[in-house]
């Protein structure tokens, strides 16, 4: 049984890494119909971000976070702006043909300048065990937890009670009606794909801050990403919360009583249950734009 | 006061000159557009005066409703010049033309049916950044359309027809428009909800909003305009004062077949 709580608590700690770069993803792919195969390489950058600001410049991690945040979402609106822009309202092809040359570029450019190995963010502080009853959880683990529950509930009132967040609703809802009542669409899509952008960066460096970032991650990330949303259906904020959480669940449980070698292949698994038994995921109640 | 008992009993003047009190509010003039190759106005003029309710009729196809999205931005104009008190409008984005004082009401109402009829309604005051203000025109739009006040919280893809093209005409009303744009407010109603949108129409335009409609039933399109332009093609056919359209029979079979 406590071992049984352990693969629990990290399953949990892990799915909310998931849940949080799924986030971006379900964003970006949900609501701008835009399937962003750069989504890992987004993610990874965040990690290697961190690595720069925290270890090598040895700024302090909470600083170092706010930095990468704002990179990466200027770093989005950029991508958004200048190349999504030209594919918009073309289908989805197009932009998987930009969004898959983005990430093969992104992965060597990263290459190129740090190299392949893995780096590691410096943390808040140092390495210790947390014990909650029969669970031991590292502090670090659990400030990146907190710090991805915060960046969720974030992202979550940015859309439902502000400005902006009504603009890119409108937007995903109607686009046209959304111009006619004087929204900006293009700001509204560059708006948006710039917080999938940090959502997924954050997620990045959260986890090299527990384990290491490396420029080869980006693929896994982005099938992992997909995995999730489609689980918690497109669109979907609370699927994706809950999505996240069960891949990290399910693979903490299938790597504890199964086999570590293959903890991959269950969210695969998990995508073909869910596309034969409820393709339009957990959450959505009905398949929208199918 | 006087000056509008005097001109509202006054002998109406003959011809295509317009029902007018303050002059031209938005002039368009050889506007051509095109989707790719295709064009589609063939160099479009026409005027709409102050305080008038002008009408666009003509058969489906005939370019009606592009007209109207060339107006507020949706779509580039080729060549000619769209003007809006006489200020150059042509090619602005879409936000700073409904800055200008337009309103575009689409073709199918497209309110957004995930939000909350409330939530169409104030989003359709975007632009204006007080708070108080917006729900004052939200208090507004609900003194004028008491049923939408009784479906606030109600998702908006849940309403009639009827219902969705008021919420439409009501999110469109709340940038306070100077001019407001109709296209097919009766499209899919039934002649009953039809005649209650056309009241709202007259009762908008009465207090002093001027507007441009496009529809395809001539009926209730002559009924509502004071002038009527007839569209054929892509180009102006005709334009004359409603109730001498009503009076040519011929005019009116020879461009739109009824």
């Amino acid at each position: 049984m406590d071992l049984f709580l352990q693969y629990l608590a990290n399953g949990l700690v892990i799915g909310a890494f998931y849940a949080l770069s799924a986030l971006g993803l379900t964003l970006i792919f949900g609501l701008m119909r835009v399937v962003n195969f750069a989504h890992g390489e987004f993610y990874m950058l965040g990690g290697v971000l961190g690595w720069f600001v925290t270890a090598h410049l040895g700024l302090n991690f909470f600083l170092g976070l706010a930095l990468v945040a704002a990179t990466m979402a200027t770093l989005g609106w950029l991508v958004d702006r200048f190349l999504i822009e030209r594919v918009r309202g073309q289908g989805e092809e197009p932009g998987i043909l930009l969004t898959i040359g983005l990430s093969i570029f992104l992965v060597n450019a990263t290459l190129l300048v740090v190299g392949p190995a893995p780096m590691k963010v410096a943390g808040a502080f140092a390495e210790g065990p947390v014990f909650i009853g029969p669970i031991i959880v590292t502090k670090l683990r659990l400030l990146a937890v907190a710090v991805g529950a915060a960046a969720i509930l974030a992202a979550h009132l940015l859309i439902r009670r502000t400005r902006l967040g009504r603009a890119m609703r409108a937007t995903f809802q109607d686009p046209m009606a959304a111009s006619l009542a004087g929204i900006r669409t293009k700001h509204v899509y560059a708006a948006t794909f710039a917080l999938g952008c940090t959502l997924a960066a954050l997620s990045g460096m959260l986890l090299a801050s527990v384990y290491s970032a490396q420029a080869s991650i980006g693929g896994l990330v982005s099938l992992k990403s997909f995995v999730v949303v489609i689980l918690g259906g497109m669109g979907s904020f609370a699927g994706a919360v809950a999505g996240g959480l069960l891949l990290g669940i399910a693979e903490a449980m299938w790597g504890g009583y199964v086999a570590t070698g293959m903890v991959d292949v269950i969210g695969f698994v998990l995508v073909i249950l869910i596309l034969l038994f409820r393709p339009q995921g957990i959450f959505s109640a009905r398949a929208e734009r199918a | 006061m006087t000056a509008m008992l005097v001109s509202a009993s006054a002998a109406a003047p003959a011809g295509v000159v317009p029902t007018d009190r303050a002059g031209p509010v938005l002039v368009v003039d050889g506007l051509k557009v095109a989707y790719g190759n295709a064009t589609a106005l063939h160099g479009v003029s026409l005027e709409v005066h102050a305080g008038e309710t002008v009408a666009l009729i003509g058969a489906n196809g005939a370019g009606k409703s592009t007209t109207l999205r060339a107006i507020s931005g949706l779509l580039k104009a080729r060549t000619g010049t769209i003007t809006f008190e006489g200020r150059s409008i042509a090619n602005l984005a879409p936000d700073r033309i409904v800055a200008a004082g337009i309103a575009h009401c689409p073709e199918e109402r497209h309110v957004w049916p995930g939000m909350t009829v409330e939530e169409n309604i104030s989003l359709g005051a975007y632009l204006c950044r007080s708070k108080a203000e917006v729900q004052r025109r939200v208090g507004m739009a609900f003194h004028r359309f008491p049923r939408l006040r009784e479906r606030a919280r109600q998702l908006a893809g849940t309403l009639s027809g009827g219902e969705q093209q008021m919420l439409a005409i009501a999110r469109a009303l709340m940038s306070e428009p100077r001019l407001l744009m109709l296209d097919e407010p009766s499209l899919g109603l039934s002649p009953k909800m039809a005649e209650e949108v056309f009241e709202v129409v007259r009762s908008i335009n009465a207090h002093g909003v001027t507007v441009l409609l496009v529809e395809q039933n001539i009926h209730n399109a002559l009924s509502v305009a004071s002038r009527a332009y007839v569209v054929e093609t892509g180009r102006i056919m005709a334009g004359r004062r409603s109730e001498d359209l009503r009076g040519d029979p011929d005019l009116l079979r020879a461009y739109l077949g009824g």
